[in-house]
């Protein structure tokens, strides 16, 4: 805090104005930070002790400890929703944990408020989705908010750039810092969103899933210029659902999985199985599945053959590939993956929302052209959308509306009958136990529970053939769950084929009759109920075909 | 979730009442007891000059061509869009068909007709772009209102005057007492107010004001409806400007001036949402009925026009303050 006394008047009186300014970067509290950076070497750089927080009532991370050392490369994974986010974003200053200690850098219990703060403490995340201005050119990218200014606060444009080049050339990447940004691959902007994160002087870097959308020879790229962070002492936290990269850039890896910590190990005493192995295994759901092995089901209703996005070969490594599947009357199929891998694409492009590159789609052996989901619908296909209210419900209209919205051609040919849509809803509220005060309350007012059971209410009185449904059970109580698990295999054998996309294993593996995984746009292993565990199933989604089946 | 709670649910259940008429019910019984007030107020303050009936006839007869676009635009706004040019398309269809009738010697049936079929095509074109093309429908109805109004200068100069006779007498037929675009208003309001109540086809649009995704996901098409209900704004809009020629046997190519901000005000203030999903017909005519008495009393009161549109923004801004006031609680 020592401000030298001598300074001249007017020099003072342009660090007052420029503290008022809003951009003012100048902060005391960096300097300090340097000078205690000594005392604290022989401590870890981060230590995170029984980290504790809540979500309206979900119980999200349960007394954490992490600890990562300078020049460290510490390795976070787990199932989605294991509390990898949470915790990285406690650490960013997203939000404040409920219970815990934060030590960083020698300074002892430390409240990370914002964003801001995390900055200027020395603690930098690149996250998966990119937080970048796709107008502005690479340098105003790297230091978006931070652009060297003069004592009257005007961006010193000579400066702005040679600062940029340095830091563009010290990443390897012979770009002009003038070019704008959305001249650049996603790839390339990928590793301006690094070089932003560089440019603060980070301490600790921490890494979202930096590999998703980055080609082998970038990811080369991406490894060098971690291995150069850690002689630089940086201290580096790298989450990764993929599995074969931890063990070749990590020297540590954390497993966490439903909000606790399963141990931390040395990558060379662990191997991928025995992690896999670590972030699955939970007591099951009961999916309402007769007992025994399942018997053949009915004559395949949906076949899928080939199906792929238009841009596969662009290095775009998301897209769909050459997909094929069948889903035969009376059975649950189950797609299971990590987020990102195409589950919710693939579904999409079923039911003629996304525009397909190639692929035929058969519905009871018939092939369909289906380019919307009206054709969809007229095919004899549902879909029940991941996002209920995005996507599914009329959040300002009735219960009884709501129910109606897909079948308004039956209630009357060309008028409507009140009557006829409210005896139908009634009888859905019933069959369903939809708990709402009035067939004419907003579907706003009912609870996420009863909101899916109104969407689920829509698609069954369609009668599908096939019904999609995406994250059924995404946000209801246990309850529910269980009432949405038992209308699906009541629709099953009603002689339905149902498609059930989930993240959460557990509830894979008690209603599936059959799992195909994908991974990165495709089908990369398929596994009948008896013989599915989560441990396969997590093999399946993080690692080649050829590295999940050996063993 | 309750047993008791389902077994309560299911008494409610059983005296169904209309849904769509209850949730707008008290927006538009609010809005007509306030017009009741106006009425009673301005009685009072002008005892000789506004409670006749001459002046409600002449208040009828104002409303009338606002009227008529005002379910258009509602229609509209429901589906979640609205269109800036129907100011421009208003004048576009009278000078279109005055030119025809006079200039180009068409019979006057057909040059109605043409000049109709102009709007609705003007109509399709604006929901091309924003539908099809995906425009974002401030920037396309404001581009297209810049392109109906200089079509109507470059077509009728400053406009077209002594119309004949046999076109004129349209808009100035008077039948029981009530001029003939009271009539055609109230034939329009009551035939889309049953279409947007009743049918099926035409509730299409509370879903895709209310959430448009949701609605494609429902199989509902959603591009498609949005240019009819463009293409039924043109052609409302259009028939409008006609009857306005037709009532004062002049094409003027400065009409409508305005009217986008009178009718997209009367239609928020009858209840129709920026967002969509929201609104009736009853709600648009409603609206319109109060901003045509407001009027009406500033004429009365020989204030200055110019404050009219002074007024009418006001209004338009407390109308939609007030819904974000009522909506934060």
């Amino acid at each position: 805090m020592k401000r030298s006394n001598i300074a001249s008047w007017s020099r003072l009186g342009v660090k007052l104005f420029r503290s008022l300014l809003p951009w003012s970067g100048a902060d005391s509290r960096t300097l300090e930070s340097n000078q205690n950076d000594w005392k604290a070497a022989s401590s870890p750089l981060l230590e995170m002790k029984e980290i504790h927080k809540h979500f309206a009532g979900v119980h999200a991370l349960k007394g954490v400890k992490l600890e990562v050392h300078r020049g460290e490369v510490h390795a976070l994974v787990g199932e989605n929703g294991a509390g990898k986010s949470t915790l990285m974003h406690i650490l960013a200053g997203v939000y404040p944990p409920d219970g815990g200690v934060v030590s960083f850098n020698g300074h002892r219990d430390i409240v990370i408020e914002n964003e801001r703060q995390a900055e200027r403490i020395g603690i930098a995340i690149v996250y998966q989705e990119r937080s970048l201005f796709s107008s502005l050119s690479v340098a105003e990218n790297i230091y978006a908010a931070r652009q060297p200014v003069n004592r009257w606060g005007v961006i010193d444009r000579s400066r702005l750039l040679a600062q940029a080049k340095r830091i563009l050339d010290s990443l390897g990447l012979a770009l002009d810092p003038k070019t704008p940004l959305h001249e650049l691959s996603p790839a390339r902007q990928q590793m301006i969103e690094i070089a932003k994160a560089l440019s603060l002087n980070a301490k600790l870097l921490i890494f979202d899933e930096p590999t998703a959308a980055l080609t082998e020879s970038e990811t080369s790229v991406l490894f060098g210029l971690i291995h150069q962070l850690k002689n630089q002492q940086v201290g580096i936290i790298y989450i990764s659902h993929r599995l074969q990269e931890i063990f070749h850039v990590a020297d540590r890896v954390s497993v966490l999985k439903d909000g606790e910590l399963q141990g931390t190990f040395p990558v060379s005493e662990t191997s991928p199985e025995a992690l896999v192995a670590r972030m699955v295994g939970r007591e099951l759901l009961d999916g309402g599945r007769p007992q025994g092995p399942v018997p053949d089901c009915g004559p395949f209703v949906l076949e899928v053959f080939h199906l792929s996005d238009r841009y596969t070969d662009e290095g775009f490594r998301w897209g769909l590939k050459d997909i094929s599947f069948q889903v035969g009357a009376g059975e649950i199929l189950a797609l299971a993956g990590l987020a990102g891998a195409g589950r919710t694409e693939l579904a999409l492009s079923i039911f003629g929302v996304r525009p397909r590159g190639a692929g035929e789609i058969r519905v009871h052996g018939k092939s369909r052209s289906i380019r919307s989901p009206k054709d969809a619908i007229a095919a004899g296909l549902g879909y029940l959308p991941e996002d209920r209210k995005e996507a599914g419900l009329f959040l300002e209209m009735s219960v009884a509306n709501n129910i109606a919205a897909a079948r308004l051609g039956d209630f009357g040919s060309w008028w409507i009958n009140d009557q006829k849509v409210n005896a139908l809803a009634l009888d859905c509220i019933k069959r369903l136990r939809i708990a709402t005060p009035s067939l004419r309350q907003p579907v706003q007012h009912l609870s996420g529970g009863n909101q899916q059971k109104v969407l689920l209410s829509r698609w069954l009185l369609l009668n599908p053939t096939v019904l999609i449904v995406d994250e059924p059970t995404q946000g209801i109580d246990v309850g529910a769950k269980v009432e949405v698990h038992t209308l699906l295999r009541q629709l099953a054998r009603g002689g339905a084929a149902v498609i059930v996309i989930s993240s959460e294993l557990p509830e894979v593996l008690a209603i599936a009759d059959r799992i195909l995984v994908m991974r990165e746009g495709r089908i990369n292993g398929e596994l009948k109920h008896e013989e599915a565990t989560e441990e396969k199933i997590m093999r399946f989604a993080t690692m080649t075909r050829e590295g999940a089946l050996c063993q | 979730m309750s047993v008791t709670s389902m077994d309560q649910s299911a008494t409610l259940l059983l005296k169904p009442r209309r849904p769509a008429k209850s949730l707008f019910f008290s927006r538009e019984m609010a809005l007509m007891a306030l017009i009741v007030f106006q009425v009673i107020v301005f009685s009072i303050l002008f005892p000789i000059s506004f409670p006749t009936f001459a002046n409600f006839a002449a208040i009828a007869r104002n409303l009338a061509l606002d009227g008529i676009m005002a379910t258009g635009m509602m229609l509209m706004m429901i589906g979640g869009c609205f269109d800036l040019s129907i100011g421009g398309m208003f004048s576009m269809a009278g000078v279109i068909t005055g030119w025809l009738m006079k200039e180009a010697g068409l019979p006057v049936p057909l040059a109605v007709v043409i000049g109709l079929a102009v709007a609705a095509f003007g109509g399709w074109m604006n929901g091309l772009i924003v539908a099809k093309v995906k425009v974002n429908a401030l920037i396309a109805t404001l581009g297209t209102m810049g392109i109906f109004r200089g079509l109507s200068v470059l077509l009728g100069g400053p406009g077209i005057s002594f119309l004949p006779p046999s076109f004129s007498r349209l808009g100035q037929a008077v039948f029981l007492g009530i001029q003939s675009p009271v009539w055609l208003m109230s034939l329009v309001v009551l035939l889309f107010q049953y279409l947007m109540a009743r049918t099926r086809f035409f509730r299409q649009y509370y879903y895709i004001g209310s959430n448009q995704r949701a609605a494609y996901l429902s199989g509902i098409n959603v591009p498609r409806m949005q240019m009819l209900a463009f293409t039924l704004m043109g052609l409302l809009a259009g028939l409008s400007g006609i009857v306005f020629a037709s009532r004062i046997a002049t094409s003027v190519s400065i009409a409508g001036d305005g009217a986008e901000l009178r009718v997209i005000t009367a239609v928020i203030l009858g209840g129709a949402s920026l967002t969509g999903g929201k609104g009736t017909i009853w709600g648009a005519i409603i609206g319109v009925a109060f901003i045509a008495l407001i009027n009406n009393v500033l004429i009365i009161s020989a204030v200055s026009t110019y404050w009219q549109s002074i007024i009418i923004g006001i209004v338009l801004v407390l109308a939609v303050a007030m819904d974000a006031l009522l909506n934060r609680q």
